[in-house]
């Protein structure tokens, strides 16, 4: 029997391994088609597979001398002595110190990424200059959709509704190859924002405007959702990013400002 | 592709059980979801429930051969809802019909796909035609040769210029499993705005079954259009819980419309056929017998009075009708309505019914300004401002002086519509009994949409089912509307200084000369 359970244990953790390794070619790896569409998303990405080779190689080793003591002594001769490490000091020491120095590695090397996503927004660069994203859209999360405010083409985000302000729904436009600044905010309970493919997630919290910073590498669109279970309708708050360049993000404003503020009248000769 | 199929081609004499195409339907997976929930019912109005047992059968009898149940979709033809499925007419020569083998070839307008296997076959015209649709199904079709195989009895022969539509209903279905999918839970089975998720929500979820739709871009009197219709599910109502659904897709958010339709027209024509049978509910019955009681009361006093004056002549009343009694005669007297006028009265709705909804979808029935949008300067909004405060519209009583949604009205209490009976709390009510708040105007928040001529049909035409008067031909000029539209619209970036008012909302005087 325990034979079994060691032959079980390295086995669990080889297939544990091969699933992983051929996950990306079965669709089952990040969504879309693989990768980040920002350029934070790529460092994201990297950070991710960083941790995942460390906890990787933690979690073959631990298994491996999981299977390989659960071997030994269910193959134990009777008369055999077994081996009494309890309290050893050296190895106390030596599995503080690794894993505390890992973390602490994964902790300062992260920094940066951090700071790029949630904090150089809102800070000087070494030049005394902000370098914080142009606002683009002020956006709503509420039970179950998301409201989009953007200020009319040429002008800037204001904090209090414009009468040139533009509005859609479920449909976040953006333009595409450059940071951008997206005013989060919920009118009722926390959602959440998330777009899979640019790696953005942040919750929308009650009575706060959190600035979300982000770019969209390609012209595309992209999903976005609500990643915290809102009600009972979370499941309905599927929405999408459309990045566009800013051409084109512009002429879709016109149009969008056209359609809002048509006022139904047709001359007779164009009427249909 | 979208089929309407108009019933011109259709005797009038022909009873209308026989106009309708039974779609049978297996319980489909989308329904059932995990596990078995309960089975889906269309439920019916409490009016219906009222009607003596008869009555109450006769009704749901039409009701299930003109609609079916939810799981087995019945499509009445002669409503204008796109029930969808592919037109095709005969086009082979008399040797290429062969009524043995039940092959035709066929030209085919729209979706070729809708031809699979399985699908089913309804002959429009011909002497197949009145043939129930769910004998004859698809059997297999040649997309090369243009041949269609039915499964079926093979006579009588269809001859060459027969219409058949194929795969009809299937928009329909389509629609119902969008329904079920994203609406049924505020909206309820049947449309009756009673999901298991609308005790929940304020304001309640619309109650379909009044064929009354809030929002529209129709004259006062129309129903509401298809296009207003793929608005809604498109961008929702904010400031409601109906979201926006703009991911759904062009073709699910078409059938979904054209359910919702089908699903507002059974409850309407259930409402009207109600109101036809309103002699024959049980309370009228109860209250006949309570009236012949009463007069009999009466009477004896009389007679009594009489007989002790020495009147031997007086003639003595006859007994109340029993409650027994009673039913019976209801009871005889609805079988002799069926058999003689219930038909006609069935008929007459649906071809009303039917009318309203062709003509909603109307040009005629659009409202579109007849002026471009008077230019949006403090000219005109102070013009607005004086036509919001007027008498000609009264605009304030209702929305308040400062168009925060909160004038007198809504302190009054106010009939119930057709009764002298008050509402039991104290504001506006719209016609399905909820109380509702007049519009904040401040807030920028516009539920039929916040295009100007959204706000323009809005005082054109008012709101349907509420209060909201149409102010549109007869009390403004197009131009004044535009007026109330710059002001109105002016309003969420405007903080003007409050005037001191009473919890009431009704103006204290400031600028009264003090008395002496």
């Amino acid at each position: 029997m325990g034979k079994l359970w060691s032959l079980f244990f390295v086995f669990s953790a080889v297939i544990a391994v091969a699933l992983c390794w051929f996950a990306p070619d079965w669709n089952w790896w990040f969504p879309g088609d693989g990768k980040a569409h920002s350029t934070l998303g790529g460092k994201i990405d990297d950070l991710f597979h960083l941790i995942l080779i460390i906890v990787a190689v933690t979690f073959i080793g631990t298994q491996a001398a999981l299977g390989y003591v659960l071997w030994r002594g269910a193959t134990i001769k009777p008369e055999e002595k077994a081996l009494f490490s309890h309290g050893s000091h050296s190895l106390e020491v030596i599995w503080t110190i690794v894993p505390s120095a890992v973390l602490l590695f994964i902790a300062l090397y992260q920094l940066d990424v951090w700071a790029q996503f949630r904090i150089k927004g809102a800070i000087r660069d070494s030049h005394g200059k902000m370098v914080r994203p142009e606002p683009v859209a002020e956006l709503t999360a509420r039970q179950f959709e998301w409201r989009i405010r953007y200020p009319a083409k040429g002008k800037p985000l204001q904090p209090q509704p414009q009468p040139d302000d533009i509005y859609s729904v479920n449909e976040l436009h953006i333009p595409s190859g450059r940071p951008v600044e997206v005013t989060l905010r919920t009118d009722d309970v926390q959602h959440a924002i998330f777009i899979p493919e640019l790696r953005i997630k942040q919750d929308a919290v009650a009575s706060l405007k959190i600035p979300v910073w982000f770019d969209a590498l390609e012209n595309r669109d992209y999903e976005m959702l609500c990643a915290e279970l809102c009600g009972w309708g979370h499941y309905k708050m599927k929405a999408k990013v459309v990045a566009r360049s800013d051409a084109d993000f512009d002429a879709w404003k016109e149009q969008a400002s056209a359609e809002q503020f048509d006022d139904g009248f047709r001359k007779p000769a164009e009427a249909k | 592709m979208m089929f309407r199929h108009s019933s011109n081609h259709r005797s009038v004499t022909t009873a209308p059980w026989q106009l309708v195409c039974g779609l049978a339907l297996g319980i489909a997976s989308g329904l059932a979801g995990c596990g078995t929930g309960p089975k889906a019912e269309f439920s019916y109005r409490e009016a219906t429930q009222k009607l003596i047992p008869v009555a109450r059968k006769a009704i749901k009898d039409t009701l299930e051969d003109g609609f079916g149940t939810p799981h087995n979709l019945v499509a009445w033809e002669r409503f204008p809802v796109a029930y969808g499925g592919a037109k095709a007419s005969v086009v082979a020569a008399a040797e290429g019909v062969q009524p043995a083998s039940k092959t035709i070839s066929v030209s085919v307008e729209g979706d070729v796909s809708k031809l699979a296997s399985g699908a089913s076959v309804l002959w429009l015209t011909g002497t197949r035609a009145g043939e129930k649709a769910a004998a004859d199904t698809v059997d297999t079709y040649d997309t090369k040769t243009k041949t269609l195989t039915w499964s079926g009895s093979a006579e009588p022969a269809p001859g060459v210029g027969d219409v058949l539509i194929v795969g009809f209903g299937h928009a329909l279905q389509k629609g119902r499993a969008v329904y079920m999918k994203n609406c049924m839970h505020c909206h309820g089975v049947s449309g009756d705005g009673n999901g298991s998720t609308a005790q929940f929500l304020n304001p309640r979820p619309r109650d379909y079954r009044l064929g009354v739709f809030k929002f529209t871009s129709t004259l006062s009197a129309e129903k509401v259009s298809r296009d207003d219709l793929h608005r809604v599910v498109k961008y929702g109502i904010p400031g409601t819980y109906m979201p926006s659904f703009l991911l759904l897709g062009e073709e699910e958010t078409k059938s979904v419309v054209e359910y919702v339709r089908w699903l507002a027209m059974r409850g309407e024509f259930e409402k009207r056929t109600d109101d036809d049978l309103g002699d024959f509910t049980e309370d009228s019955i109860v209250d006949t017998v309570k009236k012949s009681k009463t007069a009999f009361d009466a009477a004896k006093v009389a007679y009594d009075a009489t007989l002790k004056a020495g009147d031997k002549d007086a003639v003595k009343p006859d007994a109340p009708i029993k409650l027994t009694d009673a039913r019976k005669i209801a009871t005889e007297a609805f079988a002799k309505f069926q058999a003689s006028d219930l038909d006609q009265a069935v008929e007459d709705t649906a071809s009303f019914l039917a009318e309203a909804w062709t003509r909603a979808d109307d040009e005629a029935s659009r409202i579109a300004p007849t002026v471009p949008r008077v230019a949006d300067d403090a000219a005109s909004r102070e013009r607005g401002r004086l036509l919001y405060m007027s008498d000609k519209t009264k605009c304030y009583t209702c929305h308040g002086l400062l168009g925060k949604g909160n004038g007198a009205a809504t302190e009054d209490f106010w009939k119930k519509p057709g009764t002298e009976e008050l509402y039991p709390r104290r504001g506006l009510h719209d016609a399905w009994g909820n109380p509702l708040q007049p519009r904040n105007l401040t807030l920028g928040q516009y539920r039929g949409g916040r295009r100007p001529v959204d706000v323009f049909r809005r005082l054109y035409a008012g709101i349907k089912g509420t209060p909201m008067p149409g102010f549109g031909k007869t009390a403004l000029k197009d131009e004044e509307i535009w007026d109330i539209v710059n002001f109105v619209m002016s309003l969420q970036y405007q903080s003007p200084q409050p005037a001191k008012t009473n919890a009431g909302g009704h103006v204290v005087a400031t600028d009264m000369p003090e008395a002496k």
